[in-house]
């Protein structure tokens, strides 16, 4: 009789613990989630804070937001579960135990006056990687006409003064290089860096894909300089970027050069709360919150699927 | 009863005691705090290889300071230019000239100047100094100042040592004026009431007398203004240019040591090395505010001595 109740009581439990798996009924989640990180993915991350929230009302989250480096040095530190990163994670990061998720796509995009005295040249042959990097890297080519061919007046090399995830992007983008290996006059932040290729008429600068577009069109006054990706010195249609329709399709497509990628960072493998949040953010759920947030381009079903293989 | 009198005595003269050296203190504990979260860095290399090297390329292990000191020296040197003859000028005609209306008006309105955060100052700076300096000042000084030491250029995006030095000059002035005019205040009535009845004019009596008494405070409004210029961080920063490298004219860009930590501190902590450099930098700051205190008493006794 007493094996026979403790049989019954186990084949309970594991009834109850094999639908808990399946199904997640909401009242056997609880607990708090922290995370930190970057400005980035904070207003993203709070929309799926608030779903997730509603999903399971046990669940409370606390989300901040201070720099891509402040999500790593707490998720390392232990101080939150998840640190939220908007740049590739470092060597020495991984040693200490970082496990990157990959949960958003962004874009860096190239960006300069509509005054620019070499307009037409650069519409119609853009900057290949190799002459961007002549221009931040090497500083081989200094002048417009080196470039394309324009009129013989100074490029005006502008970027950004604070560490932050556009310019490690834009640095990836021209091969294996950091932030403090691009030249140019430092700017802080993404608005003042914008304001400041808009007024210059010579400035050449990056910003991130929510800066350089104003609705869907793009930002007053501003160019986005397209980068010549297959080096036929010429601009292809895939290659103009001129809405932010158009730049969600190519970074979604993997086509699009400066595409740069957001990650969740967890101290090893994600695990509990942790773990749950962030399956909901790659679900399909999740997806559509994402895209409603806008400024973010998703993964598509198989890299999501990759993704949550991972762990 | 006289016992217990004597007990509070001891008592409050040791909590006094306490109190000083905590405040005293607290100096050296933020200086070997610093100094410890940057031995890493002095480990790997030497420190004249650090002040003297040109490169900082964190990601390849190179640290050179130089860039970044010159910047701050140069930075405070273009505000201490601008600032200090002005200061002093206001200080001496709030002091001696003007009536009370006119103080009345005038002290309060440096005060507020006082009081606005240096961001909003740093926000002026980019949408004032730095179009001017873009489109009217440097044109200029490209056409005419060519062939002038650190006034040169052969063109300026505006984002300079200048526009840093106009917006520090600006933030630092309540403080000069505030403090020279009250040091001048201070010098007893007498002193010009004597230099007056032996003939002397008022701006002889200023120059011969008042401000000779007055010397040593006016020398530490001085020092005290361009303490802070040497530590102000974020007004600078948004319009200084931040380039690392060693400047040869106020029209470049520049890379002050508190822009440095602020632009970096925080993002960059989980790589090493980086980490201890920034640190090194807050260290090397600290060590230049102190040398810049001492070096201005050394000269402010040696001036007195003679004054006297």
């Amino acid at each position: 009789m007493k094996t026979f109740l403790t049989a019954l009581v186990a084949a309970t439990l594991l009834v109850t613990l094999g639908t808990t798996a399946l199904a997640q009924p909401p009242q056997h989640l609880r607990g708090t989630l922290s995370l930190s990180g970057a400005w980035a993915i904070y207003p993203l991350a709070v929309k799926w804070g608030e779903a997730f929230t509603k999903k399971y009302p046990d669940v409370k989250l606390d989300i901040s937001a201070g720099g891509a480096g402040k999500g790593m040095t707490d998720v390392l530190a232990g101080a939150v579960e998840i640190g939220m990163v908007s740049r590739e994670v470092d060597r020495a990061e991984k040693a200490k135990g970082a496990f990157p998720i990959f949960i958003a796509k962004d874009g860096v995009f190239p960006t300069a006056s509509a005054k620019n005295p070499a307009l037409a040249q650069l519409q119609a042959k853009g900057l290949s990687v190799k002459t961007f990097t002549d221009i931040y890297i090497t500083g081989r080519v200094t002048s417009w006409r080196q470039a394309v061919g324009g009129p013989h007046a100074p490029i005006h090399v502008y970027t950004r003064s604070d560490a932050c995830g556009a310019a490690s992007a834009w640095a990836a983008t021209l091969g294996a290089y950091k932030q403090d290996d691009l030249k140019g006059i430092g700017v802080y932040g993404d608005p003042g860096l914008l304001e400041t290729v808009r007024r210059d008429p010579l400035g050449l600068a990056y910003n991130n894909l929510s800066y350089v577009f104003s609705g869907d069109a793009l930002a007053k006054g501003i160019v986005i300089v397209p980068i010549d990706a297959n080096k036929n010195g010429k601009v292809d249609p895939a290659e103009r970027i001129d809405t932010r329709e158009k730049a969600y399709a190519e970074i979604a497509s993997g086509r699009y050069p400066g595409a740069r990628r957001e990650y969740f960072v967890t101290k090893g493998a994600p695990k509990g709360l942790a773990r749950a949040f962030i399956e909901f953010a790659l679900s399909d759920a999740g997806r559509k919150i994402l895209e409603s947030v806008g400024g973010y381009v998703p993964l598509s079903e198989k890299e999501s699927a990759a993704e949550l293989r991972r762990f | 009863m006289l016992q217990r009198r004597h007990i509070h005595d001891y008592i409050a003269r040791h909590a006094m005691l306490a109190a000083t050296l905590f405040a005293g203190g607290l100096v050296i504990a933020i200086a070997v705090a610093l100094y410890l979260r940057a031995h890493p860095l002095l480990a790997s290399q030497s420190l004249a290889a650090l002040l003297r090297g040109h490169t900082w390329a964190p990601s390849r292990g190179e640290f050179g300071f130089l860039p970044f000191i010159a910047g701050t020296l140069w930075v405070t040197a273009v505000a201490a230019a601008l600032a200090v003859p002005v200061c002093l000028l206001a200080a001496v005609y709030l002091a001696e000239y003007a009536g009370p209306r006119v103080r009345a008006v005038v002290k309060p309105l440096i005060d507020v100047l006082a009081g606005i955060p240096s961001v909003v100052y740093g926000v002026w700076g980019l949408l004032v100094v730095v179009p001017y300096i873009a489109e009217t000042l440097g044109p200029y000084a490209q056409r005419h100042w060519a062939h002038l030491p650190l006034l040169h250029t052969d063109y300026t995006t505006g984002f300079s040592i200048l526009a840093g030095g106009v917006v520090l000059a600006i933030m630092i002035s309540p403080a000069i004026i505030a403090i020279a005019d009250e040091v001048l205040r201070a010098v007893p009535r007498e002193y010009r009431e004597a230099a007056q009845a032996l003939g002397a004019t008022r701006a002889e009596t200023i120059t011969r007398v008042v401000a000779r008494k007055a010397l040593p405070g006016l020398a530490a409004a001085v020092v005290l203004g361009l303490s802070r210029a040497l530590g102000e961080t974020m007004a600078v920063l948004m319009v200084v240019g931040n380039w690392p490298h060693v400047p040869t004219s106020i029209f470049d860009g520049a890379y002050p040591l508190p822009a440095l930590i602020a632009n970096n501190y925080g993002e960059m902590m989980s790589i090493p090395l980086y980490d201890a450099a920034l640190l090194g930098a807050a260290f090397l700051l600290l060590v230049l505010v102190l040398a810049f205190n001492l070096l201005a008493r050394v000269v402010l006794v040696r001036a007195t001595r003679e004054a006297v």
